[in-house]
């Protein structure tokens, strides 16, 4: 909410206080005011006659209920009517705050100069200085606002009402952007205004904007979650709550803003708001729409102009871009905040390099726009400029050191410090010093493959290097990626900076780092071939899809019984509007399904019309088509169609399950008994939740040879499904009682390649695959596993042993150094061991490297000391030979 | 015969010549083990106190006699066993100790149990009034010429070890501060290190206690983070006499006594008379000999670039291998 729309809001509160002796229809008009009957309100009001010697209250309650309900033009008369009669004075500030609502500044200031004649001369004379403050006088306002402090100071505001004491914290919170101290008068003197009167809702709200713009969330939900409940149709209120929610990343402000715009459709405010979540779905038409009615009730709102330019400058229209820059820097030349709204509309859509020159221009426009260092600091550290965002940071929390989201970065950035960088050609890894040796041994290869799998495919480098950030915390990594702890993923990419939980974050649950550096590196080319314009959906489908056909199976988001259940149920968006299932989803589970759908998308253009055609949708998009345009010009289909052609792809694809597939829960299921499950499940032969139900009942009564026949008709009807109770998960046990280890094996490596973190099993099939003999599938078990969980030594030992079984004698080596990386105990023997692969893989010089270091922990290691002797022996024997 | 018993005698042969010339000395080991309060307790302190205590006589060679074990009435019919853990049976046998004990004897004084208190007022919880810090500092001031480990692996022990520390004193304390409360698992593996062959990590043949703390505290962080668990317990050593506690000793910087302290060492001492060929004498000799200079490199490791420090590091381990060799030889023992 815009402060002039809380100025508002303020005179005309104070205006209806400021009545004279109530009458009793009055204080019912006034009743349904404060509890939100609006139109109630305006009847009641309606019906005091002029010659009433309340009349000019009830004007005043008029004016006020016209306003919240976004009958301006009738706000307006009323307010000049009752302002030309006698008594009229008590109109002119509510007059001056309804005209700027409709961007008329020159008539609202002459009304709030005549207002400071009369009763509501301190709340006038703050209207003024925020005229002059939004206008680029801000020397002059901030000697405004300074008087307010001797207002106070005078009488400690004894002598003050709720509406001044209001008035005053307002004119206080604006001189904390040059002095933070005074951030905490302000609170008070909200806290006081409120205590003086309860009722004072408009109090409420801007304390609650207060919280908000200092990322407190939990004060701010608490404030408007108070306005709400005297007053759910407070619209003011219901646009804080949705802010709070969409600041915080939480689903609802969609529903908090449709409310607020059904009381008020003209809401400049929730309309704008409402545009900038379609800018974060990349629907600009649809954004376009509400600027275009908000800016018709205020063609001078500025940050509504702000989100108009930003529309223009995502859509690539530069002309329309300068022409609403120009409009809106001839309103106040200083407007920093124009800029640090561009840069946030920026970074929202991925524009990390946009957003940093954004908020560069304004901090250059008025440096103690704290906002603009807080942004231009956050987008430089996304960028990769580290310490370029901590000074920028560090200068925003001097100027705002309440602002949570910067001081928990500032902090984090200071244990930068306990971290290592590891180079390697096209990276910069930065990792946890404790498990760096240990994860940079994976993760440079692994990034090296994907880096040179992704730039083949998509024709596109990124500049180099690409620096990736291992979090071992998850609350780090929660805060480098949002500024506060929480995140639910795993993983962000900003393009050419990556950030990710490392497997040590037991915080983030068990999870598949390497499935996970691949998705993000996925992100990060086809951003960069599109400069940052594939929208979200597309690019999170590829990463998906990428996962899908990574050089090992199982990774990426798979298919589930839920996921189906949605698809019957209506409850996935088409493919037209994919981008609302990640942003706003609808129910808990929708954005997780939303990575599988976007990645059966891939699946299904790669299928029909090859991959290519998807690296030509990127360069469309790269070109600015919108998503309508590349399916079009691309896949030569409109997309309504092929919200069609998916639908049917998937009933095809999933035909054998999809009649009978439920939401899965099959805890009522489980109350019967094992022989009823087995009745109903003969009888539903083609019902996998039933097959699946009677077969597990079964097998726990350990009735196996019944059990197993039930899995694998399940099987059979969902072959796809690999959560943990999929029938390949079921089968494993059963075919190991039955002493069948081959089927076992089957189960086990069919289960491992449709999920990504069942680490047991992973474990349990490189044991079976080695009491089969097959030394290779084992050791590609416990290589994935490595994907998991890296810091087990005994998994390395083992996959050690295999591979030197094997004569593969690198992976022996690497998992040798593995152990040494965890920092063994028994270091020396370790030092030993990884000596002796080296030895055996003939890089003698290598291996002395190694031995020297175990002797030199334990000079007396008898093995140890034999190998070095052996080394030794042969280099000088070597090296006689070679002399002439 | 099992095999670690084999290897334990095995080095004590061959350390004994390590010792030629010091001082007989011995090692006398007095275990506290306190109130379990649960039998689940009670049972472990129990099953811990023997382990280490069969481990002192069979393992490190100490006399039956030197080992002296105080626990609750439940262990009274164990082998070992010397009394209830009354605060008079303990400070009894520590004062009769003190005169015993000959100079250059090692004193390890191990407690097993619940720890409680702080500061001064640390304590073991034990039949009858405990016994706190302040009280241990004063009995342990009664050795003055003989070398002193207090093991304190009580939960809460951390308090103890500003007030036992002194100079010639390896302190060990299962936790951190008063404040590390809950059950202590490091006594567990701090008893494995010592009675298993897994903590030898310089490949000496011997376990030093500061090899059984390192040990004891890798696994117990290894345990906490398996079971995805804070850890509530951190370990600390001190052997400078600077009352203040070392989670991580490194043997060069910190640690350096507790790397010199092995509780077979007083039996080694004493079997040092046994060295008779001269030729295996001299071998040993010139194999301490380039140990020291292997010791003193490594000192200048920072100073030196890398391969020049690995050129000289393997010309003293080349030396010293085959010197290792030809005592194995000699000593008719196979590599």
């Amino acid at each position: 909410m815009s402060r002039r729309d809380q100025l508002l809001a303020t005179a005309l509160e104070c205006a209806s206080l400021a009545a004279m002796a109530p009458l009793s229809a009055q204080d019912e008009a006034r009743e349904a005011l404060r509890t939100g009957k609006y139109q109630q309100a305006i009847a009641l009001l309606q019906k005091v006659p002029a010659s009433d010697s309340d009349w000019i209250a009830a004007q005043r309650d008029l004016a006020r209920a016209y306003a919240t309900i976004g009958k301006y033009d009738e706000a307006e008369n009323t307010a000049r009517r009752a302002a030309g009669t006698k008594d009229g004075v008590l109109l002119w500030n509510p007059l001056g705050e309804i005209l700027m609502l409709r961007g008329k500044r020159e008539a609202a200031e002459s009304a709030f100069v005549r207002a400071e004649r009369g009763p509501d001369s301190l709340m006038a004379a703050l209207n003024v200085a925020v005229l002059h403050y939004d206008r680029g006088e801000r020397d002059r306002a901030m000697k405004e606002f300074d008087r307010f402090i001797d207002v106070y100071n005078r009488t400690a505001g004894a002598n003050l009402t709720s509406e001044e004491l209001e008035a005053v914290a307002t004119a206080v919170e604006y001189l904390g952007a040059s002095d933070p101290q005074l951030f905490k008068d302000a609170l008070k003197a909200y806290d006081r205004a409120i205590a003086e009167d309860p009722a004072n809702d408009d109090a409420k709200v801007r304390l609650g904007e207060l919280f908000l713009s200092k990322y407190n969330f939990e004060e701010a939900q608490k404030t408007f979650g108070d306005v709400l409940e005297s007053n759910p149709s407070d619209p003011r209120a219901l646009l804080g709550a949705a802010r709070r929610l969409e600041a915080d990343g939480q689903p609802g402000a969609d529903s908090l803003l449709r409310a607020a715009l059904a009381i008020n459709p003209e809401y400049v405010d929730a309309r704008t708001l409402h545009a900038e979540m379609l800018i974060s779905l990349e629907d600009y038409a649809g954004a376009q729409l509400d600027i275009d009615r908000a800016l018709k009730v205020n063609p001078n709102a500025e940050h509504t102009l702000a989100v108009a330019a930003g529309i223009k400058f995502l859509t690539h229209e530069q002309a329309g871009f300068e022409t609403l820059r120009a409009r809106a820097l001839a309103l106040d030349a200083h407007d920093a905040e124009f800029y640090a709204t561009l840069a946030d509309l920026a970074a929202d859509v991925r524009l990390y390099r946009a957003a940093a020159d954004f908020a560069k221009q304004g901090v250059t426009a008025d440096a103690k726009d704290w906002r603009a260092w807080n942004l231009l600091g956050m987008n430089q550290l996304r960028l990769g400029q580290i310490d370029e965002g901590k000074k920028s940071l560090e200068t925003s929390f001097t100027g705002d050191p309440y602002n949570v989201w910067v001081k928990n970065t500032l902090d984090l950035l200071d244990t930068y410090k306990n971290y290592a960088i590891v180079p390697s050609e096209h990276f910069r890894f930065m990792i946890e010093k404790d498990e760096s040796p240990i994860l940079s041994i994976y993760l440079k290869d692994l990034a090296e493959q994907a880096y040179a799998t992704f730039s083949k495919k998509y024709g596109y480098v990124p500049p180099p290097p690409v620096r990736i950030e291992v979090y071992r915390s998850h609350a780090d990594f929660s805060v480098r990626t949002v500024g506060l702890a929480g995140l639910g993923a795993l993983g962000v990419s900003f393009g050419t900076t990556l950030a990710f939980d490392s497997p040590a974050a037991k915080d983030a649950g068990p999870f598949n780092w390497g499935s996970t550096v691949w998705h993000e590196l996925a992100h990060t080319f086809t951003l960069g071939l599109t400069d940052n314009r594939v929208p979200r959906w597309l690019s999170e489908g590829l990463s998906v899809y990428e996962e899908h056909h990574a050089f090992t199976p199982g990774w990426g988001f798979n298919v589930s019984p839920g996921f189906l259940a949605a698809f019957k149920a209506g409850k996935l968006v088409p493919v037209s509007r994919m981008n609302d299932g990640f942003m706003h989803p609808a129910y808990p589970e929708q954005v997780q399904f939303s990575y599988y759908q976007a990645s059966l998308v891939c699946e299904l253009i790669a299928r029909d019309y090859g991959e290519p055609a998807i690296v030509r949708m990127l360069h469309a998009y790269k070109d600015g088509m919108t998503t309508e345009q590349v399916f079009q010009r691309v896949l030569n289909t409109d997309i309504k169609a092929f919200d069609k052609k998916f639908d049917d792809y998937v009933r095809t694809r999933f035909a054998s399950v999809l009649p009978s597939v439920t939401a899965h829960d099959t805890s009522t299921g489980r109350a019967a008994s094992a022989d009823a499950l087995e009745r109903d499940a003969r009888a539903k032969p083609n019902d996998f939740g039933a097959q699946l139900l009677a077969g597990e009942a079964l097998a726990e009564r350990g009735d196996v040879d019944r059990a197993i026949p039930l899995l694998e008709r399940a099987r059979d009807i969902f072959p796809e499904y690999g959560g943990k109770d999929s029938p390949y998960a079921l089968l494993a046990p059963l075919y190991e009682k039955k002493g069948d280890l081959r089927k076992q094996a089957d189960a086990l490596t069919k289960l491992t390649s449709l999920t990504e973190t069942n680490l047991p099993a992973l474990i349990e099939l490189a044991m079976v695959q080695e009491k089969l003999g097959d030394l290779k599938a084992a050791a590609d078990a416990l290589d994935r596993a490595m994907y998991i969980n890296p810091f087990d030594a005994n998994l390395h030992k083992q996959l050690a042993d295999i591979s030197r079984g094997l004569g593969d004698r690198q992976r022996a080596i690497r998992e040798r150094a593995a152990i040494v990386a965890l920092g063994p105990v028994d270091k020396a023997d370790a030092l030993y061991q990884l000596a002796m692969a080296q030895h055996e893989a003939g890089e003698d010089a290598q291996a002395r490297k190694s031995v020297l270091r175990a002797l030199e922990d334990a000079p007396n290691y008898e093995k140890a000391q034999t190998l070095l002797l052996e080394l030794y022996d042969a280099r000088m024997k070597d090296s006689v030979r070679k002399t002439p | 015969m099992s095999a670690p018993t084999r290897r334990v005698r095995r080095c004590a042969a061959f350390v004994a010549l390590l010792a030629a010339s010091s001082l007989p000395a011995q090692t006398h080991l007095i275990i506290v083990s306190g109130l379990g309060g649960e039998r689940k307790y009670s049972d472990e302190f129990r099953a811990l106190s023997q382990s280490l205590a069969d481990a002192a006589v069979k393992r490190f060679a100490i006399a039956k006699t030197d080992v002296l074990w105080f626990g609750e009435d439940s262990a009274s019919k164990q082998p070992y066993f010397s009394g209830q853990s009354t605060k008079a049976n303990v400070e009894r046998a520590l004062t009769q100790l003190a005169t015993k004990a000959g100079p250059g004897d090692q004193i390890v004084l191990v407690l097993i149990g619940h720890g409680s208190g702080d500061g001064e007022n640390s304590k073991i919880s034990i039949p009858g009034p405990d016994l706190s810090a302040a009280d241990f500092a004063r009995l342990l001031g009664q050795f003055r010429s003989q070398q002193l480990a207090f093991i304190d692996m009580t939960s809460a022990s951390g308090d103890m070890l500003p007030i036992v520390s002194a100079p010639n004193r390896v302190v060990i304390t299962a936790t951190k501060s008063s404040f590390e409360r809950n059950e202590s698992h490091f006594a567990q593996f701090f008893i494995d290190a010592l009675t298993k062959d897994v903590a030898d990590t310089d490949k000496d043949g011997r376990i030093s206690l500061l090899e059984a703390f390192t040990y004891a505290t890798a696994e117990t962080k290894r345990l906490y983070e398996a079971d995805s668990r804070l850890q509530t317990e951190h370990a600390q050593l001190d052997d400078a006499g600077g009352k203040t506690g070392v989670a991580a000793p490194d043997g060069r910087t910190t640690g350096l006594l507790a790397r010199r302290f092995f509780l077979d060492g007083g039996r080694v001492a004493s079997l040092a008379g046994g060295a008779s060929d001269p030729q295996l004498a001299g071998l040993y000799k010139e194999k301490f000999a380039l140990e020291d200079q292997i010791n003193q490199l490594r000192g200048k490791k920072s100073s030196m670039t890398e391969d020049a420090y690995d050129d000289a590091l393997e010309a003293l381990l080349v030396q010293l291998a085959r010197k290792a060799k030809s005592i194995r030889e000699l000593e008719g023992r196979k590599s």
